[in-house]
């Protein structure tokens, strides 16, 4: 059998892993920007609300079924050995650890989308910079109040997560970053589905000529809000996945040059409005960031210098390039694709 | 003779004034440049998070090497962020408005930009630390500040610096509006700027022109604010929503009206958390960044044309028949 280096693999672990969550937040935000044309600034926003939901509302969900104490208690000083005790118990438990993840997923959807839907009420109003600042906003907004209410998920103290994956043992990190991965693979599926389907091209009719699409009967209004939803479950998704990975959650470290301008630039790199391009563009990313830290000894100026610096240039010099030289990115944005005429012909014939 | 417990309270009062006069200074030239700018460009410059930095790490860093008080430095902070603003404009911004992409691209061209400046002053600072054993992460220039004596107590120098450099900002910007013929090109091609371009005006050097004063402002903007506050790399991109709230609380398209705008937001944001903090606790003070924000928030949801849609001279006039 190849036998592979113990770095090696830890490197390609953490390549998959920045990819999954990354593919999933980006497409998240690629249908509100490529397909619906807001300009989302806030996409931290959901993807903390995710977070947010595991560390503060499933965590509480599990100690109040396990019978620990789930109220203020849960937060602070107590949290560690809350955590450790339910992490004890779900280690034995594979049915209630996979109950714990779907309902984790289904909730952080639910909550995602609402606040998504929030979101679409300055989304109707307001148009371009304008929206921008302020879903902007919004993100920041947030990011402060979690930052520093600390009944809900720990404030500057943050929270230990539960770990449903606990039950695997040793294969702990295989089995959650594949899980992260067949979620990212599943959400790009149905993202492409949805954007191939009547309503994908109703999003790029409404986004090239609002007027157009209302004279042919959209209704543009319930398009925005409807994608809104969607875009904010999905994201809300990847940041509870997320924290489930990470087993600890802190606001400060879900900022918006992470969970915002990196998708953007994934998403300008792989080509805006077009689904595998972003599946492109995170892998690219995610595999040069990944690179850069590791083979850091290599580069001349890093005794100089730490190499996350070169991380922002680099992304930095990735935005300015594709905008200058190929604004619409790696792959471009394609025509819809629609049945032949020929099968639907026969589709109809035959029903 | 003044009781212990008064001058302890005078301190404060002191305290807090002198902060919220420096503070609301610099965000209202900052959020100056935002406007100018962005009206000129219609590019809501996102580099102007990194510009300030490296405001406040020029000041820093002059002051660490030649010594003596930072107020030297200010203007050469704003110089250095003028020139990273005519790098911006000639590398990016031009050739963008060029091939006339809509706001968002040029909002995120700035935004890659602003990631460059960020990077490159990560560098910097390692940079000092390893070849000049200069400790840069975080630094504290208020501590070189003077100290007004008032009544047993003292009152910083930036409290009345940064207000009147606000002051000759606001007279030098309307000189340069009204009395030069490029000032007055500028306003043309902010109202209309097809309409300047047919009456011959170079929109190239107005544009151009644009950057180097919102970049200078930008630098200025920070060099001032390093003496209220602590200087870090991320300290421009933590406040850069701030700036974007003054300019558009002054209505987006008037230059003074964002001076006005950032002075409000500022004050709003120190007197308004104080006063909080006397009636619901002092909890309140942890939550101050998210007050201009939700200003914002506010004022574009509920009267996006800002401060400029004020009928200034209808509530003049009543005032006036209020008084006869």
């Amino acid at each position: 059998m190849l036998e592979i280096p113990q770095e090696l693999l830890l490197l390609i672990l953490q390549i998959i892993l920045n990819f999954g969550i990354g593919v999933i937040v980006t497409l998240s935000l690629n249908l509100e920007v490529g397909y619906l044309g807001i300009p989302q600034f806030g996409r931290v926003l959901t993807v903390l609300i995710g977070a947010v939901i595991v560390g503060g509302v499933i965590g509480r969900i599990v100690a109040l079924y396990l019978g620990y104490p789930a109220g203020l208690e849960y937060v602070g000083y107590e949290n560690f050995k809350i955590v450790s005790a339910i992490n004890s118990v779900l280690a034995a438990n594979p049915l209630l650890s996979i109950s714990i993840l779907i309902l984790t997923l289904v909730l952080a959807g639910l909550v995602g989308g609402v606040i998504g839907y929030l979101t679409a009420y300055p989304a109707l109003r307001l148009k371009e910079a304008y929206l921008g600042i302020t879903l902007l906003a919004f993100g920041d907004i947030a990011q402060i109040i979690f930052w520093n209410y600390e009944p809900i998920a720990g404030g500057t103290v943050g929270v230990n997560i539960i770990d449903p994956f606990r039950f695997t043992g040793e294969y702990r990190q295989y089995v959650a970053i594949g899980f992260i991965l067949f979620m990212a693979l599943l959400i790009y599926i149905y993202i492409e589905r949805l954007t191939n389907s009547p309503f994908g091209r109703a999003l790029r009719a409404s986004r090239d000529s609002e007027t157009a699409s209302r004279v042919y009967g959209k209704d543009i209004v319930r398009l925005r809000a409807q994608t809104l939803i969607i875009g904010g479950a999905i994201s809300a998704i990847g940041g509870a996945l997320w924290a489930l990975y990470s087993l600890s959650f802190k606001a400060i470290t879900y900022t918006r040059l992470l969970w915002t301008f990196y998708p953007w630039a994934y998403m300008m790199l792989g080509g805006t409005g077009n689904n595998l391009g972003i599946v492109l563009g995170v892998f690219l990313f995610s595999t040069l960031r990944t690179l850069i830290i590791m083979y850091k000894d290599y580069i001349p100026i890093t005794q100089y210098i730490q190499p996350a610096r070169l991380e922002y240039i680099l992304v930095g010099l990735t935005i300015v390039l594709v905008v200058l030289l190929r604004p619409q990115g790696i792959l471009p944005e394609k025509p819809v694709r629609t049945l032949p005429k020929k099968r639907i012909e026969r589709l109809i014939k035959r029903s | 003779m003044l009781l212990k417990s008064d001058i302890v309270r005078l301190i404060k009062v002191l305290d807090l004034i002198a902060k919220t006069l420096a503070y609301s200074s610099g965000i209202a030239i900052g959020a100056a440049s935002i406007t100018l700018i962005y009206s000129t460009t219609r590019t809501f410059n996102f580099a102007h998070a990194t510009m300030v930095t490296w405001g406040f790490y020029i000041v820093f860093t002059m002051q660490s090497f030649l010594g003596g008080s930072p107020y030297y430095y200010i203007l050469f902070a704003g110089l250095f962020s003028a020139f990273l603003g005519v790098i911006l404009y000639l590398g990016v911004n031009r050739p963008l408005i060029k091939a006339g992409v809509g706001e968002i691209t040029l909002m995120m061209s700035t935004l890659g930009v602003d990631l460059i400046y960020f990077g490159f002053l990560g560098a910097y600072i390692d940079y000092l630390l390893t070849q000049y054993k200069i400790y840069a992460t975080q630094f504290y220039l208020e501590l070189y500040d003077f100290i007004i004596p008032v009544g047993g107590a003292g009152y910083r120098g930036i409290g009345l610096v940064a207000p009147l450099v606000m002051i000759t900002v606001i007279i030098l910007l309307h000189l340069f509006l009204t009395r030069t013929r490029i000032g007055i090109a500028m306003r043309a091609s902010i109202e209309n700027p097809s309409l300047a371009g047919l009456l011959g005006i170079n929109t190239d050097v107005i544009y151009l022109l644009a950057w180097v004063i919102g970049g200078f402002l930008a630098g200025l903007s920070g060099g001032l604010l390093s003496l209220t506050m602590a200087g870090y790399d991320k300290v421009g991109m933590d406040y850069i929503v701030t700036f974007f709230t003054g300019s558009i609380v002054g209505g987006l398209y008037s230059i003074f009206g964002s001076l006005l705008g950032g002075l409000l937001i500022g004050m709003g944001e120190y007197i308004g958390t104080y006063l909080l903090s006397l009636y619901v606790g002092t909890w309140i003070t942890t939550y101050r960044p998210a007050i201009p924000l939700a200003i914002m928030v506010a004022t574009l949801l509920l009267k996006p044309e800002g401060l400029a849609a004020i009928n200034w001279s209808r509530i003049y006039s009543s005032i006036k028949s209020l008084l006869r």
